[in-house]
């Protein structure tokens, strides 16, 4: 069976476009990971004003749909005469709703420790970051992981909405292709080439999600 | 606001309230109709999956991981764009429903299947020893436990099918999003227009968890929530 001849050169841009993904992808993760940690933790730290303020932003960056967010932060920023690559942009939309659910997630975690294990850490001498580190965390973490990868995977679903601001994303270079086909065959090829799309997308996802499913196996908490 | 020059005006708001509203409507109708239909998705996928109903549940896993491992945008974009390579030509108001639909039902599926597992077996049991009828025993105990038991969850996925609804702005389903967007597009009116969408969208979103916290603190009242 031979390709039809739009295929290969549509292949080869889409394989730049899913580089394109994976790195808002890793920058999203990464930040969404250290910014849920931080803010987790301060919030269990028992200072009100502090508790109440993480509270706000948490509330505001989950209850607000996201594209929401991507526009304000592409449309409004410029409107201040500050301008973002729209990859960065993207970025920050994703970051700002998945270290909220993150730190929703970690606080959560945390308060599932029972005190004595603060005070009998506190009792020998540990500091509140040695506390955190050697002794909370790695208890609060056997329940954190297999959600914290549930977030993961719609982390990485979510970097689709940068393909909505121009960035050259696997969607974004998948409807470009759909679009240029159609205006130079006539023909759309949208099935094969947005069903490629989701066939990825339910690969990661599916992948990930098992893992999630093996990992909340492993680390049950009796 | 003012930063660098930007005088924040209320009344553009006002001068395209009806515009707004009418964009608000239709969000709320299309999520309406798209948490309604999910519900019902999720109730029988969700009881297939866990009485194991033969192909049906098969069905129903296939359906989960399609719709839960996708991106709802490629979803929306793919019902748009290809469903009419594949002869079917549905307007973009009934892509709306069904792209919240077949998204909410997904998740609903797995919210139905964990709580009708967690109806305590001995109830079923006590009933089959009474002699009543399988369909009876799911009507009259597995369904109306199951429902209480499953609430939060299913209120968390409704809410979550209405923020999705902003996704619809993508395909030009003139929702309340895409009206605001047109209107900072042709106005420049940035700020005035992203207030109105976070104050209705926080405002709908924290209307929404409130009702469901207090009608499953009068279920759990008379007992059965939560603890089963």
């Amino acid at each position: 069976m031979t390709m039809p001849t739009w295929v290969q050169p549509v292949a080869t841009q889409m394989l730049h476009g899913l580089g394109a993904t994976a790195e808002v992808a890793a920058v999203s993760i990464a930040a969404s990971v250290v910014l849920g940690l931080a803010l987790g933790m301060l919030a269990t730290l028992g200072d009100k004003m502090l508790r109440l303020v993480i509270g706000a932003y948490i509330e505001l960056w989950r209850g607000l749909p996201v594209i929401v967010t991507l526009f304000f932060i592409f449309f409004a920023l410029p409107a201040i005469e500050l301008t973002l690559p729209p990859i960065v942009a993207a970025e920050m939309a994703i970051v700002l709703w998945g270290s909220a659910n993150l730190a929703v997630l970690v606080r959560g975690a945390i308060e599932s420790i029972p005190r004595g294990q603060f005070e009998a850490a506190a009792a020998i001498g540990f500091s509140w970051p040695k506390r955190m580190v050697h002794i909370i965390l790695p208890q609060a973490l056997r329940r954190l992981l297999p959600p914290a990868l549930g977030i993961v995977v719609i982390l990485i679903q979510l970097t689709t909405i940068s393909s909505l601001i121009g960035v050259h994303d696997f969607l974004g270079v998948a409807r470009l292709s759909i679009e240029r086909l159609t205006l130079t065959t006539g023909d759309t090829h949208a099935v094969p080439i947005l069903g490629t799309v989701l066939i990825v997308y339910f690969a990661i996802s599916n992948t990930l999600n098992a893992l999630s499913r093996w990992l909340e196996r492993r680390l049950q908490v009796q | 606001m003012g930063e660098a020059g930007y005088v924040f005006m209320p009344q553009v708001i006002w001068l395209h309230l009806p515009q707004l509203a009418q964009g608000l409507l239709r969000t709320l109708g299309a999520s309406a109709l798209g948490i309604v239909a999910a519900a019902l998705i999720g109730l029988v996928f969700g009881a297939a999956r866990a009485y194991r109903v033969p192909v049906a549940s098969q069905v129903a896993a296939a359906y989960v991981a399609l719709f839960r491992g996708t991106p709802i945008l490629v979803q929306i974009f793919f019902l748009y764009d290809a469903l009419p390579e594949l002869g079917i030509r549905l307007d973009v108001a009934e892509v709306a429903v069904l792209a919240l639909a077949l998204w909410g039902g997904s998740y609903n599926t797995e919210n139905f299947r964990a709580a009708f597992g967690a109806v305590p077996g001995g109830a079923l049991q006590a009933a089959a020893a009474l002699g009543m009828p399988a369909h009876l025993r799911f009507a009259w105990i597995a369904l109306p436990i199951a429902f209480r038991l499953v609430l939060p969850a299913l209120g968390n996925t409704s809410i979550s099918v209405l923020k999705d609804s902003a996704y619809l702005s993508v395909i030009a389903f003139a929702e309340l999003t895409y009206v605001a967007t047109n209107i900072v597009a042709t106005e420049f009116r940035v700020f005035e227009m992203f207030a109105v969408l976070a104050v209705t969208y926080l405002g709908m979103v924290l209307l929404l968890s409130w009702g469901l916290s207090r009608i499953t603190a009068h279920l759990a009242a008379r007992g059965t929530v939560g603890d089963a």
